[in-house]
């Protein structure tokens, strides 16, 4: 299925979303000092690992 | 509360989300059906989701949370008393009626079973709710950002509005559905550190435990007497009042959420939505009761002036509606402080969505298709469904400034709502389940049960509401009286049913197969694995539910 196909997936749309959100998280840990607080990173990365699994789930599973 | 540029970064990467899916899921919209009813192909885990989320409005986060620092721990109560037991009863025995009728709304459902009458009482009232209900969520949102960040009210209520417009006006019901899930996985993960670092700041559970009046931590032991807890309601009240007719007035009619469990792939999924939504709703009160049991114990514990304390009102009282937005601007920093309010942001959106979306579909299919332009092309009323839409998110935008403008319209609408639904119950029950149950006894039940609930209002007064007739009976807060209303209302409406009923000609049995209970061929489903039958998970969650009542007894 290709990248375009899979946006028809709910499970792929919120992954990506969680993804990106935790990549503010993260990113903004590294680099801003309002940011760079361990729940920022907690948080992060378990917005991370949620967003990369909601990607694998097809939503008619 | 000041927000950093990540904060609104994250806040503009959940609205470009939110849009994207209305214009993703416009493609797939080709039929009335596809918008109006999401043409029943929606896969079982996300009706299940979204038929929690339906529920999982701003009202209800910021309420639960609310009543979690008023009364306690006694609000669980309204997930293991008031929701579980309705959802696995809605799962068994009611979908196979809703589902196998193949009727499209719950009104539609009462005109197969009684008469167009009684389906147009029920539409017309639902459809007024659903519409002020999503105005209120939109002047509740925009009165909280303005409160709490300072933003411009007019301008939150036209961006939240014309963002709810734009999605659900391109992919109707799928579109809602699918926003709710989102809010929901946006809502539990942008909760749950709140939770965990709030506890910790408590000092854990049994600190909680030692800080508190025991009435606040414990859900049963001190019901045997009304004045004895904080919600002041005897333990029968709470188990008919709110356990019975509220509960399952609710879960198993109101359209908004049974409309969740109709839009599933097949009967088996549609009877699975709401017993496998029970799961997470089971777990709800970790993210929206314990956070208001956390904030009274830290209120009473803070010493120092950074202390976390809940807000107080203008009176000097402790103003609980705050208390999650408080704790949200106390505990989280710049970033996570986005996902929260993206959280509440979300809630409140997809509260109205899930209202306008609800509301266009009875008024097309029960009001417009019903009464006044029949026979038209499909393509007709697609497109009456998506106007519909525009003008559900104007009135409801009306609905706000006028919330606004008037401080005692939203108590004065959701005591309206609580008339309305109150008796409902008795007459699916009866209607379902006594085939002697005639159109005329439902519509009369129906309506005087209505009449019954605004009178005994008029009789009772509490926390100075109420009593309009003649403040005759006192009651010590204003929840037990609401659970007193709904019940007189309900048993009014059961006995005036009934009484009608057995004085007028019920239809024939051919009638009514596949709508009453005795005359229905009862489904058993061939699943194989015990978890994916409806019985055999039904009796673990009630069990499970009755456990968790007796761990927090």
């Amino acid at each position: 299925m290709n990248l375009f196909n899979r946006f028809n997936q709910l499970g792929f749309v919120i992954g990506i979303f969680f993804i990106l959100v935790a990549l503010v998280l993260l990113i903004g840990y590294g680099i801003s000092e309002a940011l760079h607080r361990p729940i920022n990173l907690y948080s992060g990365l378990l917005m991370l690992a949620f967003g990369i699994f909601m990607i694998r789930v097809k939503d008619e599973e | 509360m000041r927000l950093h540029p990540a904060d609104y970064l994250i806040i503009f990467l959940y609205f470009l989300f939110v849009v994207a899916v209305g214009f993703i899921i416009k493609k797939r919209i080709r039929s009335s059906n596809d918008f109006l009813s999401s043409n029943r192909s929606i896969p079982l885990w996300i009706t299940s989701l979204a038929f929690i989320s339906a529920n999982l409005g701003a009202q209800e986060v910021l309420g639960m949370v609310a009543s979690g620092a008023k009364y306690g721990i006694m609000t669980v109560h309204f997930y293991w008393v008031g929701a579980i037991f309705a959802m696995v009863f809605l799962g068994v025995y009611m979908m196979p009626f809703y589902y196998g009728s193949k009727a499209r709304s719950v009104p539609e459902y009462l005109s197969l079973r009684f008469d167009e009458k009684t389906r147009a009482l029920n539409a017309v009232t639902f459809a007024v709710m659903t519409v002020f209900s999503s105005g209120i969520s939109l002047f509740a949102l925009a009165k909280l950002l303005e409160v709490i960040l300072g933003w411009d009210f007019d301008l939150c209520i036209w961006i939240a509005a014309g963002i709810v417009m734009v999605y659900t006006f391109l992919g109707g019901l799928t579109s809602a559905v699918y926003n709710e899930v989102l809010q929901f996985f946006l809502i539990v993960l942008g909760l749950s550190p709140l939770v965990i670092v709030a506890l910790q700041d408590a000092g854990g559970w049994s600190a909680i435990q030692q800080q508190l009046q025991p009435e606040l931590t414990h859900a049963w032991k001190y019901m045997g007497k009304a004045d004895d807890n904080p919600m002041g309601i005897h333990f029968m009240s709470l188990i008919f009042g709110l356990g019975f007719v509220m509960s399952f007035g609710y879960w198993c009619t109101d359209f908004l959420v049974v409309q969740r469990a109709m839009i599933a792939k097949d009967l088996n999924a549609a009877r699975r939505t709401p017993i496998l939504a029970a799961i997470p709703k089971m777990l709800m009160p970790i993210i929206v009761v314990l956070p208001g049991v956390i904030a009274i114990a830290l209120t009473q514990m803070a010493s120092d002036a950074g202390d976390y304390r809940i807000p107080q009102d203008a009176s000097g009282g402790l103003d609980y509606t705050m208390t999650l937005p408080s704790l949200i601007a106390h505990y989280y920093p710049s970033g996570l402080l986005g996902i929260g309010i993206t959280a509440l942001i979300a809630s409140f959106m997809s509260g109205m969505a899930g209202n306008v979306t609800a509301f266009n579909a009875v008024f097309t299919y029960d009001i417009y298709q019903s009464y006044f332009v029949k026979q038209r092309s499909d393509n007709h009323y697609l497109w009456v469904g998506r106007w519909v839409t525009l003008v559900g998110i104007l009135v409801s935008i009306g609905t706000a400034y006028i919330a606004a403008s008037y401080n005692n319209i939203n108590d004065f609408l959701q005591l309206v709502f609580s008339f309305v639904n109150g008796p409902l119950f008795a007459t699916f029950l009866l209607g379902m389940f006594w085939k002697r149950t005639t159109s005329a006894g439902a519509f009369w039940g129906l309506l005087l049960g209505t009449v019954a609930a605004a009178i005994t209002h008029g009789l009772t007064i509490a926390e100075g509401k109420g009593g309009w007739i003649a403040p005759l009976f006192p009651i010590s807060s204003g929840m037990g009286q609401a659970f007193i209303v709904a019940s007189f209302s309900w048993i009014a409406n059961f006995f005036i049913t009934l009484v009608v009923s057995l004085l007028t000609q019920p239809k024939p049995d051919v009638e009514l197969k596949g709508l009453v209970y005795s005359l229905t061929e009862k489904v058993y489903g061939n699943e194989t694995i015990w978890y994916k039958k409806v019985g055999p998970i039904s009796v673990v969650l009630l069990l499970i539910t009755i456990l968790l009542n007796l761990l927090f007894f």
